[in-house]
């Protein structure tokens, strides 16, 4: 048989006879067996043979090739070794198969699996977390006794479950948030905004429930999880990358959560009207406060948020503040306005 | 054996494309398909079939390419940068937050600056190890490329030219562009041979304030236009009427066409400018793409996945690819017993990883 022949050392063209033998292929003087051979290209022209360990070395044959020499080497890869072996229409059948099966799960499995994380991983994420706050965290021995207290009415956490930690942060934006580990972290803005510590319940028991049905866990292995992995080969780094710097909650946990809320605030004997009124309040506000405007996207819309707490009200219940006005107050001047530079402007505003 | 290859100019075209689109329709068509089943994965696989095909129909001097990177690299190698790049994604994305929460305002957007450093020192490393990787894997009469260059210190030279034609409003990209594409061929190795390039602005430069001039004397001319309508409408007395919006928003879509169009202009200037000013050993190089090739270029792309309903997009690759090696020459000779194997580092798989970072090389 007539080839081409380079020996991936020069460019040079031979032009030879190749002949074969047994289990081997010869080549000029070369010697070379079957099984080191592949083929790197086959159309109705030509037929590429490429040589295992030898990088550029290439036997070019002109179609059309005895078929019984043919039958002697391999296929060349097509759609890839795996899909060729199995065949493209059960391989692309098997396939969307999986693919359907990572969708599923990718979009059920972060509340399966949040419940069997251990608490105690989260514990340290949770702690480094509010540690980076650092001097903004506001600690105050009145103000510390006054949240625990309205936390311990809102979520008495018995039955065996890990107290939840809050801390006060100097920061003048409205938000209160849940991190992983059981803390929830409210800013002062959100102190300053609401009036009433009943309203201040609510907004808490709503946290808390994101803390106890394991939302936070769920929304990281979300973020970070299976949908981060799907996003990743779906498109750029880029975006993907811009996916990565949210970490959020789906809209039925923010519903899931306000249901929660609406309950412990019926155990505890909290007036759920003056939550009611703060979402319809939100819901007002056209927006001047970025950080409200903000604290309103990630969440359902205020209003109907606002007529679902208002609906709890059952007349005749014993309502009682959740803790008393003066501990309020407590809570309300224990951060010292320092680094935040919005209040300070504020202030001086008031005082002209 | 015939040691002296010779491109001269003749009859034929030393470089010609000689796929048939019908060919390669179920190339593409695979593709697709395997890359919706995997959501995404297959797509390094099809990028490798797509190049294998188009390699394999583009012939040099009478021989044909080869590409012989693989879809499993490339994936590797993908997952190699995510590697990186996620770990420092998630360090600024705890980072940036814990300092703000902090009011820290001042080192959060010092961090954001440094993110945004490190990621155009990346861009510019990438791009160094596309074009090598590319070259690594391309072998023409057995022979490939390559570089002995690991690219580390071009990210670096990107990232100051970058930074500092950025300072000037981008006045002076053509100076950073020409020295940008020096860097990156002359570290350029094909066998025994390299690239060699020697660029600078002269010749760009009107191009280039072509792309702010002309879209400005355009206002200024719609501007006037208008003007003048508005004029002519109120001495006559007569209200304004909806073609003399029309004519108002017609211009001024026009100006916004503008800019794209000018620097459409340059780049087609600029290659037309480094093609004709690369060489390889004896071989010498040419590019004749006028802006208009480019634009029909991009508009028959942009109609055929109109016309296809997205389908088209599958032959993006191969349009661009047959466009490139239609509007290519390549003049001189090879002598090809002394065109000998690449001795630039051989690439195994271990390197072949990080060198798949693969985004558009030139």
């Amino acid at each position: 048989m007539r080839a081409v022949y380079y020996d991936g050392v020069t460019a040079d063209r031979h032009d030879i006879d190749v002949g074969l033998d047994g289990e081997s292929l010869q080549v000029g003087t070369d010697r070379v067996p079957l099984a080191e051979l592949a083929v790197t290209d086959e159309d109705k022209e030509r037929l590429v043979l490429s040589r295992a360990g030898s990088a550029g070395w290439r036997l070019i044959f002109e179609q059309p090739i005895d078929p019984e020499f043919r039958a002697r080497l391999p296929h060349p890869t097509r759609y890839g070794s795996w899909i060729d072996r199995i065949g493209l229409a059960k391989a692309s059948l098997v396939l969307a198969a999986v693919a359907a099966g990572v969708l599923v799960i990718g979009y059920a499995a972060p509340a399966i699996i949040a419940p069997l994380v251990p608490e105690s991983w989260e514990r340290n994420l949770g702690t480094a977390m509010v540690g980076d706050f650092g001097d903004n965290a506001c600690r105050n021995p009145a103000a510390s006794r006054a949240l625990a207290a309205m936390s311990r009415r809102i979520d008495p956490a018995t039955g065996g479950r890990a107290p939840i930690t809050m801390t006060l942060i100097d920061v003048g934006i409205f938000n209160a948030a849940a991190l992983p580990g059981g803390q929830i972290v409210i800013f002062d803005g959100a102190l300053r905004d609401t009036k009433n510590p009943d309203a201040m319940a609510g907004i808490l028991a709503h946290e808390m429930a994101h803390v106890r049905r394991r939302h936070v866990t769920q929304a990281l292995i979300r973020e970070l999880g299976i949908g981060a992995l799907i996003r990743l080969f779906a498109g750029d780094v880029g975006a993907n990358a811009q996916q990565l710097v949210s970490l959020s909650y789906t809209r039925a946990n923010e519903y899931e959560a306000d249901g929660d809320a609406i309950a412990a605030l019926g155990r505890a004997r909290i007036d759920p009207r003056p939550t009611a009124e703060l979402f319809r309040e939100l819901d007002k506000e056209d927006g001047p406060d970025f950080a409200a405007a903000e604290f309103l996207n990630s969440h359902p819309a205020s209003g109907d948020r606002a007529k679902r707490f208002a609906a709890a009200y059952r007349p005749g219940t014993g309502y009682s503040p959740v803790i008393s006005a003066s501990d309020y107050k407590a809570m309300r001047d224990a951060c010292p306005l320092k680094h935040d530079a919005e209040r300070e402007k504020e202030e001086a505003e008031k005082g002209r | 054996m015939d040691a002296m290859t010779s491109a001269a100019a003749g009859s034929d075209r030393a470089v010609r494309f000689t796929g048939y689109w019908r060919e390669y329709l179920p190339i593409a068509a695979t593709n697709v398909l395997l890359t919706i089943v995997t959501l995404g994965v297959y797509r390094f696989w099809a990028t490798a079939r797509q190049r294998r095909y188009l390699w394999s129909r583009t012939e040099v001097i009478g021989d044909r390419l080869e590409w012989s990177g693989s879809g499993k690299e490339m994936f590797i190698g993908f997952l190699m940068v995510m590697a990186v790049l996620i770990p420092f994604f998630l360090f600024i994305q705890f980072l940036f937050p814990a300092l703000v929460a902090r009011g820290k305002m001042e080192a959060a957007s010092g961090i954001m600056l440094l993110f945004y450093i490190g990621l155009i020192y990346l861009g510019g490393f990438a791009r160094f190890r596309a074009l090598r990787y590319r070259l690594s894997r391309t072998y023409w009469r057995g022979i490939r490329g390559g570089s002995d260059e690991p690219g580390w210190n071009y990210g670096g030279e990107y990232l100051g030219r970058v930074a500092l034609s950025a300072m000037t409003l981008w006045i002076a990209w053509p100076w950073a562009a020409t020295r940008l594409w020096n860097g990156r061929w002359n570290q350029m190795s094909f066998g025994p041979l390299k690239f060699r390039t020697e660029i600078d602005a002269e010749g760009l430069k009107g191009c280039w304030a072509a792309v702010y001039l002309v879209p400005m004397a355009a206002f200024a001319v719609a501007g006037v236009i208008v003007a003048l309508i508005g004029l002519g409408a109120a001495m006559s007395g007569s209200e304004p009427n909806p073609t003399f919006f029309a004519i108002i928003f017609g211009l001024f879509l026009a100006v916004y066409l503008i800019i794209p169009l000018m620097t459409l202009n340059w780049y087609a200037a600029f290659y037309r400018k480094a093609a004709d000013e690369l060489s390889l050993g004896d071989l010498e190089f040419g590019f004749d793409a006028s802006t208009w090739d480019w634009l029909k270029l991009f508009l028959g792309n942009i109609g055929l996945a109109i016309v296809t309903l997205g389908f088209g997009i599958s032959f993006w690759g191969y349009r661009n690819w047959a466009f490139m090696i239609r509007h290519f020459h390549l003049y001189g000779e090879v002598d090809a017993s002394r065109l000998t194997q690449s001795t630039t580092h051989a690439p195994g798989e271990a390197e072949g990883f990080a060198d798949a970072f693969d985004i558009g090389a030139l």
